[in-house]
């Protein structure tokens, strides 16, 4: 331990020199980043729809649902923004789109922007959506854009969905109107057929007939209501927009935000690079000795011997009494006969 | 006792280790400049003169940095530059110091380099009539034409070593030109009070 301590204090400039440009280029860094970031941020209050309103059938065993309503929609918000097509969507819609059309890597870019997004759940039913730029305004810009997109989208999705639905229902509806006519004309052939009073077998073959004519009905039934459900329950759904309200709109920070964790961060991993750095110096510094620290490492010169060491004198008195530089208190005695010494004789 | 006393005290190990080899002529080097050297060869003259009753001779042969002759004022004196282009002149360029210390400055060092045959000539002539010659040399890596004439024919010639500030690197490398033959020793200069073995009777008598 002595050995590095000794190390450290030879090397105590450069420690302190090293440890300066480190931790200050690290901590200037901090403090740019903390001063310069801007995050703006929209909370979200996320109901999930009522199964009367979905399209899809309450009774679907085949999606069940097992996220909290503010989860789902911040998975969707999520994958949405690793797509670039949802991220060239917003950025279009922003100032940032001359930036995004003089970009020479489209991908990189938008891989950017995506990341500076971040979507966080807050419970089951509250989740902010948040932008973190150097540019105060366009925080709030990307924040709006990301969620009028992905009104967008959704809107969209919804109305291919429930036409695709619509047209599925309506073919089971001409099935179901086919099956209930043949029904009917069953039943009126049958009742035709047999004008008199009916025996009981006869009554049991009507009996039979009109129940399949009954069923075909309330099919019939059951399929109109759906188109109906298909047709109306997007339009009731984005009236309402209680799936999706944003409770808290992003707002244009006047002051930073949002940096402080990069900034610590980027002063932490400074200040630990700088003491690995120094304490690399003095590992170094100890092991591998480039200057000789003692008589044990002019050994390490052999065959070459010491003969002996001259001490380090820091300041001598003077002949005025004075301190003063050993080789000049030495000159004065040889040469100029300090303190009554002789003077140059030829 | 004295006056210069304290301030030779740092050199009266090294002084007295030399006293102890029984060699006659010293040379210091480096393997880098400001290793302080000339400082070393200074003190350690001072510290011999002092310690030996007979005389010391310190000659300033740094062709690249001639410091002692830029202290000693004599930047423009003949010395052993001189010596070594006209070696009949080099009692007409030694200064006499005083307590047994004379000093030779550089010289006008356009005159001549150190040659093997040149400084052969001149130590045998310097040192039959002193006792001790202490050489002040240029660094090894840069000067070395300057040193290997003086390495060959000095009785020892130390390398000086800045403690905690040459690299070893560089006095390896700088040991290597010197070569096996002049089997040179180091001197740790700027040594922490842990390093230095200065022998503690001689401080004292002379205390």
């Amino acid at each position: 331990m002595w050995r590095y301590l000794t190390t450290a204090a030879r090397y105590r400039w450069l420690l302190v020199s090293i440890l300066g440009l480190v931790w200050g280029a690290g901590l200037a860094a901090a403090y740019v980043e903390y001063t310069t970031t801007f995050e703006s941020e929209a909370t979200i209050w996320v109901l999930r729809a009522s199964p009367e309103l979905t399209v899809t059938s309450p009774d679907d065993p085949s999606a069940p649902i097992l996220q909290t309503a503010a989860s789902q929609q911040a998975d969707l918000l999520d994958q949405l923004l690793q797509t670039q097509s949802f991220v060239r969507d917003v950025v279009q819609q922003t100032s940032l789109r001359p930036a995004l059309q003089a970009a020479p890597d489209d991908a990189r870019f938008l891989a950017r922007v995506a990341k500076a997004f971040h979507v966080q759940t807050h419970g089951t039913n509250l989740l902010t959506v948040a932008y973190v730029s150097g540019d105060p305004r366009l925080a709030a810009e990307m924040v709006n854009a990301a969620l009028a997109v992905r009104a967008d989208r959704v809107a969209q999705a919804s109305v291919t969905y429930s036409a695709a639905a619509n047209t599925l229902y309506q073919l089971q509806f001409k099935v179901a109107q086919r099956q209930a006519l043949d029904a009917q004309s069953a039943l009126d052939e049958f009742d035709q057929g047999h004008p008199g009073p009916l025996s009981d077998v006869e009554q049991a073959q009507r009996g039979q007939l009109r129940l399949s004519l009954d069923f075909a009905q309330v099919r019939l039934g059951n399929i109109k209501g759906r188109i109906d459900q298909s047709t109306l329950a997007p339009a009731v759904l984005a009236v309402s927009g209680m799936e999706f309200q944003v409770v808290d709109q992003p707002r244009v920070e006047s002051s930073p935000r949002g940096g402080t964790k990069t900034a610590a961060t980027t002063a932490a991993v400074a200040f630990v690079a700088g003491a690995a750095l120094a304490a690399l110096l003095v590992l170094l510094g100890t092991i591998l000795p480039t200057h000789a620290t003692g008589p044990a490492d002019v050994a390490r010169l052999a065959p070459v011997k010491l003969l002996a060491a001259v001490p380090r004198v820091p300041r001598v008195e003077g002949p005025a009494g004075a301190p003063a530089d050993l080789r000049a208190s030495l000159a004065l005695i040889a040469f100029r006969g300090g303190r009554g010494r002789g003077d140059v004789t030829e | 006792m004295n006056v210069s006393a304290p301030l030779t005290r740092p050199f009266d190990g090294l002084a007295s280790r030399i006293d102890a080899l029984g060699v006659r002529s010293v040379g210091f080097t480096s393997a880098l400049l400001g290793e302080g050297v000339s400082t070393i060869a200074l003190g350690t003259a001072l510290s011999l003169a002092e310690l030996r009753d007979d005389p010391v001779l310190l000659v300033d042969a740094n062709w690249l940095q001639p410091s002692l002759t830029n202290d000693a004022g004599l930047e423009s004196a003949p010395g052993v530059a001189d010596h070594l282009a006209h070696p009949a002149k080099r009692d007409a360029a030694r200064r006499t110091l005083g307590s047994g210390l004379a000093f030779l400055p550089v010289g006008d060092r356009t005159l001549a380099r150190p040659t093997l045959r040149a400084v052969g000539s001149f130590l045998a002539n310097e040192v039959g009539a002193l006792e001790t010659v202490i050489v002040d040399l240029p660094p090894i890596l840069a000067g070395e034409p300057f040193v290997l004439p003086w390495a060959a024919t000095l009785d020892q010639i130390c390398v000086v070593v800045r403690e905690e500030a040459t690299p070893l690197p560089l006095v390896r490398q700088a040991l290597g030109r010197l070569g096996a033959a002049s089997a040179p020793y180091i001197i740790l200069n700027r040594a922490k009070a842990s390093s230095v073995d200065v022998p503690a009777k001689l401080i004292a008598a002379r205390t």
